[in-house]
């Protein structure tokens, strides 16, 4: 709300405005600026670029991680649904025996999945800093 | 004034820099120093820093002076560009803490050495831009950099100009509520009774 606003004076009042803010002095940069920004850029350009991923070399091995990955949750699926199947004595049996056996499975799993988070997280940090 | 400086001189150099040579992108930078480091400096209004801020710039466009779409003048895109690098230099760096309530206010009508009270009366006017909310400040101090033209301040800060002069009104409101002196500077006072300072303010 602009109670008893005296449209004359306002603008006069912008026009003081105007005048103090648009005659503003002209700064000159200081002598070394060009230099100084120029060695910054020449710094910049001697940092050689980022090498790109190899992604042709790395596929066999994302192939195979993932098709271990694969084989390991289907393994998994398997057996847990073949337990549920079985009775008590025998999936109390089975349980305890593949149980055992797929401990380290497990380790493995949870592994890779930590290592494929930290690489995805590593390669969108890099992204955002420009650094890819 | 800005866009004059080169219109084609800017795309040559960034081709020559775009092709691998380095040393092209002082002509560039020679050209642009000066109002780069006027604009930093309206933001901040200290020369350190706006030299500072003016040279991050510089170097964002060299990384960036690929994803220059020459749909835009260069210096539209340059501008636009130091613009968000000086936004975000302020965000994590705030130039002052003070409020606009509490910025200093201006001597009045000096009569002895009018000249230089007239120079700090104006100078503490213009630091009182950067205690204005940030959303008024900005279009303040690019319409005023771009010499009161609206459109190359929408520009700048990539906004639509409808919006860039709805914040102007208000910032330009809001300084002169803040220096009711201003009226007395520019007519007589016969109407213009300031107000006390706290009503004007609230």
């Amino acid at each position: 709300m602009k109670p008893n606003v005296n449209l004359e004076t306002d603008r006069d009042a912008n026009d003081v405005i105007d005048r103090i803010l648009e005659a503003e002095g002209e700064l000159i940069p200081s002598s070394g600026f060009l230099a100084a920004t120029m060695e910054r850029v020449r710094d910049e350009a001697a940092i050689p670029k980022p090498i790109p991923f190899p992604w042709l070399r790395a596929l066999p091995g994302i192939v195979l991680a993932v098709a271990v990955l694969g084989w390991c949750g289907f393994e998994l699926a398997r057996v847990v649904l073949a337990n549920a199947r079985e009775n008590s004595f025998a999936q109390v049996h089975l349980t305890a025996a593949t149980g055992r056996a797929l401990e380290p499975a497990e380790w493995v799993v949870l592994a890779l999945a930590a290592s494929m988070l930290s690489w995805f997280f590593a390669r969108r940090l890099a992204g955002r800093s420009g650094l890819l | 004034m800005h866009a004059a400086i080169s219109a084609e001189e800017d795309p040559a150099d960034v081709n020559r820099v775009l092709a691998g040579d380095v040393q092209a992108f002082e002509g560039i930078v020679r050209r642009w120093q000066g109002p780069l480091v006027n604009m930093a400096w309206r933001y901040c209004r200290d020369r350190g820093r706006a030299e500072e801020m003016a040279q991050e710039a510089f170097l964002r466009a060299w990384r960036g002076l690929a994803g220059w779409r020459r749909e835009s003048s260069f210096s539209t895109w340059l501008f636009a560009l130091a613009a968000n690098v000086f936004r975000s230099e302020l965000q994590r760096f705030p130039t002052v803490n003070v409020s606009l309530e509490e910025a200093a206010e201006p001597a009045g009508p000096a009569t002895q050495h009018e000249g230089l009270a007239r120079k700090q009366s104006d100078e503490t006017v213009r630091r009182a831009v950067l205690a204005l909310p940030t959303r008024y400040r900005e279009p303040v101090v690019l319409y005023y950099f771009h010499e009161m033209d609206v459109a190359a301040a929408a520009r700048t800060m990539g906004l639509p100009e409808g919006t860039v002069k709805a914040r102007l009104a208000r910032g330009r409101d809001l300084l002169r509520k803040r220096f009711p002196h201003l009226n007395e500077q520019s007519t007589p006072p016969l109407s213009s009774t300031p107000r006390p300072k706290k009503e004007v303010l609230q």
